[in-house]
């Protein structure tokens, strides 16, 4: 965890040695005691207030009844772990946790697959390579929301043309298919998306991994008699194990708190079977009004995620350790 | 067996890059073919009388409006985070200062927070300000996950300028603040322009916040505007890809001239910290 954050070349050299400027004692005490905290003063405020206190502010409604107006009017009631026991017991919100688990493993399997795919094959040496990791970025640039009503309309079960194709490939029964009618095709038109999304990130991550590792090691592997496949599976792959894992924990963070294109795609139908965390909490609170169990929804996602992250920081400075 | 891997080669290659371009290349196709060709069961993949009269009909439905909107906040948003978050950045870079490392912590780690944590207090506090249906408000919880991220994106890019051309200008009499405003801001210049198209494609993108503080129309950002032309019912295909093109069109562009920048800095941040 210390080393994530701490180990960087400028901080190297002892960062507090000023250099010897004009200028009396009081101005030297001023600029290295009191101007750094000036000049990041806004952003501490802003962190602070825009981000620590909500959260924590959420923390504690999580522990309230709270309509509309006692949310405005602060004159909420204390009922201890109430809400929680309500996510605990309650099938339908008890049925949103595991469902966001599986909806975003799935897609964080799907997004590494594809993603580490990608970037080996845009490792190769082929016409066209230049253009294709243009291409490639697209999906990564388009806006979620965006994207989202594209692929709304090619999965459409008339005119859509994922059912065009599937059908043209001999799968009759894809012929008018409605995705968005039963919770698991939805969540495959979804997790699509999702992955679309998300794949460009990881295959550009890992190829920039893959063209750090030098040409030596993978010429000694040759030497020693290692074929193509068993060089990137035996010597290149073990040697991105620290980034593949880091990549694999911020797509798990992502994952988890997708709103926008289940919003957008399903809005959480048919009959909220594919409602996620995100979605679930904001409806609780912004059309049922029930603030106080929305806000221990968020909670609950919230400790997912810290969880997820504190992994991930572990691993980052794993990672600094190792190279 | 050469062959045949080159040949499989060529064809991964394709099927990726069909993949990754097809969604954007069938939004600007469908947008333009006359709706005769749109609602086919079997695609025409190529229009033989393009049109771009549902451009004329997205403008007319108050497009501009909601480009206005988006535009306003998300230039504002911009340009309060990157002030912010570029002395932040730089002391961050530069001074050693006690907490520094429980502040970075916390920096990085807000990046990962699900906005949906943010969204309730925030929805109770502007409720009560008044400021539901506003830029203000907007602005305001869109510098949540904008400051963060413009700090941690700019101590890289400060990390990356030597220290000697600063000291020089301090040796030669100038104050601290002196050579950051004329010495190291400038050095900067590329870095903190990339930093603010980052910023602005977030804001631009941003889509729960302004759903749920905006319910007057004419207040509707870009995203909720799409949402909102979707969620009617509204089978015009061909209108809303004509609007999702608008509204996409600036940020691919954009993005595709930051692009390089952006890569090694979020691998860099992500990564190495």
């Amino acid at each position: 965890m210390s080393g994530t954050v701490a180990r960087t070349p400028a901080e190297t050299r002892p960062a507090s040695k000023e250099p010897d400027v004009p200028g009396g004692r009081g101005r030297k005490w001023f600029e290295s005691r009191v101007l750094p905290w000036l000049l990041l003063g806004p952003a501490i405020v802003m962190i602070f207030g825009l981000v620590v206190y909500p959260v924590l502010r959420t923390g504690w409604l999580s522990f309230h009844d709270a309509g509309l107006a006692s949310l405005v009017s602060g004159a909420t009631e204390w009922v201890g772990l109430d809400n929680y026991a309500t996510v605990l017991r309650d099938p339908h919100l008890r049925r949103v946790v595991i469902v966001t688990a599986v909806f975003g493993l799935s897609c964080v399997a799907a997004t590494m697959v594809i993603g580490v795919a990608v970037a080996l094959l845009l490792n190769q040496r082929f016409v066209g390579r230049g253009l294709l990791a243009v291409l490639v970025l697209l999906p990564w640039a388009m806006p979620r929301v965006a994207a989202a009503t594209v692929w709304r309309w090619l999965f459409n079960d008339q005119y859509g043309v994922v059912n065009w194709l599937l059908t043209t490939v001999g799968l009759d029964r894809f012929a008018g298919y409605a995705w968005f009618n039963y919770p698991i095709p939805a969540f495959i038109a979804i997790g699509t998306t999702v992955v679309w999304g998300s794949f460009p990130f990881v295959a550009l991550s890992v190829l920039a991994g893959l063209q750090a590792v030098p040409d030596e090691v993978r010429d000694a592997a040759r030497i020693d008699g290692a074929g193509p496949w068993q060089r990137q599976r035996h010597v290149v792959l073990p040697l991105l194990k620290p980034l593949l894992l880091v990549l694999t924990v911020i797509s798990t963070i992502w994952d988890f708190k997708v709103f926008d294109q289940v919003y957008i795609m399903t809005g959480g139908g048919p009959a909220r079977q594919t409602e996620v965390l995100a979605i679930a909490t904001w409806r609780e609170a912004f059309t049922q009004l029930d603030f106080g169990l929305a806000s221990s929804l968020a909670m609950v996602m919230f400790v997912l995620l810290v969880a997820i992250t504190i992994l991930y920081i572990r691993l980052a400075a794993e990672d600094e350790g190792l190279s | 067996m050469r062959r045949t891997y080159r040949v499989l080669l060529y064809l991964a290659a394709i099927a990726v890059g069909l993949f990754s371009v097809f969604p954007l290349a069938w939004m600007v196709i469908t947008s333009i073919k006359p709706t005769d060709q749109i609602l086919t069961s079997v695609p025409v993949f190529w229009p033989t009388s393009p049109v771009v009269t549902r451009y004329v009909e997205v403008i007319e439905r108050g497009f501009l409006t909601f480009l206005r909107n988006s535009l306003v906040v998300s230039v504002s948003t911009t340009l309060i985070g990157v002030a912010v978050a570029a002395f932040a950045g730089y002391t961050l870079a530069r001074f050693d200062l006690p907490l520094k490392r429980y502040l970075l912590l916390l920096v990085l780690s807000v990046q990962m927070f699900p906005l949906v944590v943010l969204i309730i207090p925030f929805f109770s506090v502007m409720r009560s300000l008044g400021l539901l249906d506003s830029y203000i408000g907007l602005v305001i919880t869109y510098l949540s996950f904008s400051t963060p991220l413009a700090v941690w994106i700019l101590r890289g890019f400060f990390q990356g300028i030597p220290q000697d051309l600063e000291e020089a200008a301090m040796v030669d009499g100038a104050t601290r603040m002196g050579a950051i405003m004329r010495v190291v801001m400038p050095l900067a210049g590329p870095g903190l322009a990339a930093c603010g198209i980052f910023v602005f494609i977030a804001a631009w993108n941003e889509f729960i916040f302004a759903l749920t503080f905006i319910s007057d129309e004419d207040m509707r950002t870009l995203p909720v505007a799409l949402q909102s032309f979707i969620g009617r019912g509204q089978t015009d295909f061909g209108a809303i890809m004509a609007m999702s093109t608008l509204f996409t069109a600036p940020v691919v562009i954009f993005f595709l001239l930051v692009h390089r920048r952006l890569t090694s800095g979020m691998v860099a941040g992500a990564v190495k910290g």
